[in-house]
């Protein structure tokens, strides 16, 4: 398993963002739903090491990431995409790659080519020596996902990968997410429910920092009332699992 | 050709794929043609520091223009402060604080925007950091040793302040290189940083006057209070995104 979580918690201060989350994942897609402020993106930077957690265990790649060494074992082998990424004006598409695959550890030698093919990967060749100034959100977007695919990561964390991409855009990413899968576990926390019914192999659905659903994409669908709400049969198993979750929740 | 002379048609599962080579062979000559190779500084940079990502760090901290604004105005700012302050070692001792500070907070989640992303990489965030503070010092100096040329007052600053915090910036990151630790190479600067300042105050007398007088005591303390409270925002964990 690259991901092994026991009893998961992260506080800011007096609020509870993650609340005893325990999970496995291995290669393959895993996607995370929830509603604003579910706890997904703090639970996202833990994984990517940013934040430590307040209480639980986590193994990252068979390792725990408390040590220092193995936390840097870890972040040579991890893909991260921030929710907020910022870029650097003046770097080029290439340059800004490059700088972040020798922040990972990568051996020099190995850079370029692993660089033009990541660039490739999101179809961004045409722009390789544009200015990061000079680009369109979606097309940032994409330079933040070459980043994070550079190393060929075993561990993949994209925090709304596909905001700001065209539907064309879209539909390749999910390509590119299912061909990761087949060898890395992927982990895209989102709110576009149809990118998880089309690329991914698991999902859990998180509310109030705590995982209420955790299961594949078609056991989700299945919860979901033919007259529920929602426009596709996953939205409607979403939305009917989260309901469920809260009332339960009220009740307890 | 199909005369006696021709070559024989090779067996079908013996002639190679080619679109997987061709594919490779294509990203090696995009490669070729994108890779910007590396100057002779960053090579010098990258052999002194053994970490091309460290060398490139430092080549490219002046082109993240806003935070190096922000640095590079504190840092002629507290200059200025250090020269008019001769002869009041904590004002020299309470500098670098106070610059560090600011470098940190002009190259921290508030003002870098892949600040997060870097928290995430091999490399530790604190060497990044410290190389940034030289590369801030040492641009600086460069200029100051220019505008030396042409005024008196950027001599003493550049004399008096920021040639010997290149120095002892660069003391900090032979050490933190050699210990494979930002802190130690941090503590060893600033401690080369104090016996300097300390040193030249206690050989012309100044040393415990200014220590004991009592009129400094309260903006000594409010700089700290100001550096410290500087740095704990510049180093905070920002709470999650929307999700």
């Amino acid at each position: 398993m690259n991901i092994e979580l026991t009893d998961l918690t992260r506080r800011f201060g007096r609020n509870q963002a993650v609340a005893g989350v325990t999970l496995e994942a291995g290669p393959g897609v895993f996607g995370l739903l929830g509603p604003n402020g579910a706890g997904k993106t703090s639970l996202l930077r833990m994984l990517a090491t940013v934040i430590p957690p307040t209480s639980g265990r986590m193994l990252l790649l068979g390792r725990d990431p408390r040590s220092y060494e193995r936390r840097r074992e870890i972040r040579r082998r991890l893909g991260y995409l921030p929710q907020n990424l910022g870029y650097y004006p003046s770097f080029t598409v290439v340059e800004f790659v490059e700088y972040f695959a020798l922040l990972k550890d990568m051996p020099p030698g190995r850079v370029p080519v692993a660089v033009a093919a990541a660039v490739e990967r999101v179809d961004l060749g045409g722009k390789a020596r544009a200015k990061l100034r000079t680009l369109s959100g979606g097309m940032l977007r994409r330079v933040g996902i070459a980043q994070a695919i550079v190393n060929d990561p075993e561990l993949l964390l994209l925090d709304e990968p596909t905001a700001g991409l065209d539907p064309e855009q879209r539909v390749r990413f999910r390509a590119l997410l299912r061909d990761l899968g087949q060898h890395a576990t992927v982990v895209v926390s989102t709110h576009l429910v149809e990118d998880v019914g089309a690329a991914c192999t698991e999902v859990a659905l998180m509310d109030a920092g705590r995982i209420v659903f955790h299961g594949t994409p078609a056991e989700l669908t299945a919860r979901g009332a033919a007259d529920g709400a929602g426009d596709s049969p996953l939205e409607r198993g979403y939305t009917a699992t989260l309901a469920s979750a809260r009332m339960t929740g009220t009740r307890s | 050709m199909s005369g006696p002379d021709a070559l024989p048609d090779p067996a079908p599962d013996l002639v190679p794929d080619p679109a997987p080579d061709l594919g490779r062979v294509w990203l090696g000559v995009v490669a070729q043609v994108w890779r910007r190779e590396p100057g002779r500084l960053e090579r010098l940079a990258a052999r002194l520091l053994r970490s091309p990502a460290l060398a490139r760090a430092l080549l490219t901290t002046p082109s993240l223009l806003v935070p190096w604004l922000i640095a590079t105005v504190v840092v002629l700012g507290v200059g200025a402060g250090v020269s008019l302050g001769t002869g009041q070692p904590m004002v020299a001792l309470l500098a670098p604080a106070v610059t560090a500070a600011a470098i940190a907070y002009a190259y921290g989640p508030a003002v870098d925007p892949a600040w997060e992303l870097s928290c995430s990489m091999a490399v530790s965030d604190r060497m990044v950091l410290l190389v940034r503070v030289l590369a801030v010092f040492a641009v600086n100096a460069g200029l100051g040793l220019l505008a030396s040329a042409v005024s008196g007052e950027a001599a003493s600053v550049t004399f008096g302040w920021l040639v010997p915090m290149t120095a002892m910036c660069a003391l900090a990151l032979a050490v933190a290189t050699l210990a494979r630790s930002a802190i130690a190479g941090a503590m060893a600067g600033m401690t080369g940083w104090m016996i300097t300042v300390l040193s030249v105050r206690v050989t012309s007398g100044q040393f415990s006057a200014a220590l004991t007088r009592t009129a400094l005591v309260l903006p000594y303390l409010a700089i700290t209070v100001a550096c410290t409270a500087v740095a704990v925002f510049a180093s905070r964990i920002p709470t999650g995104g929307s999700g």
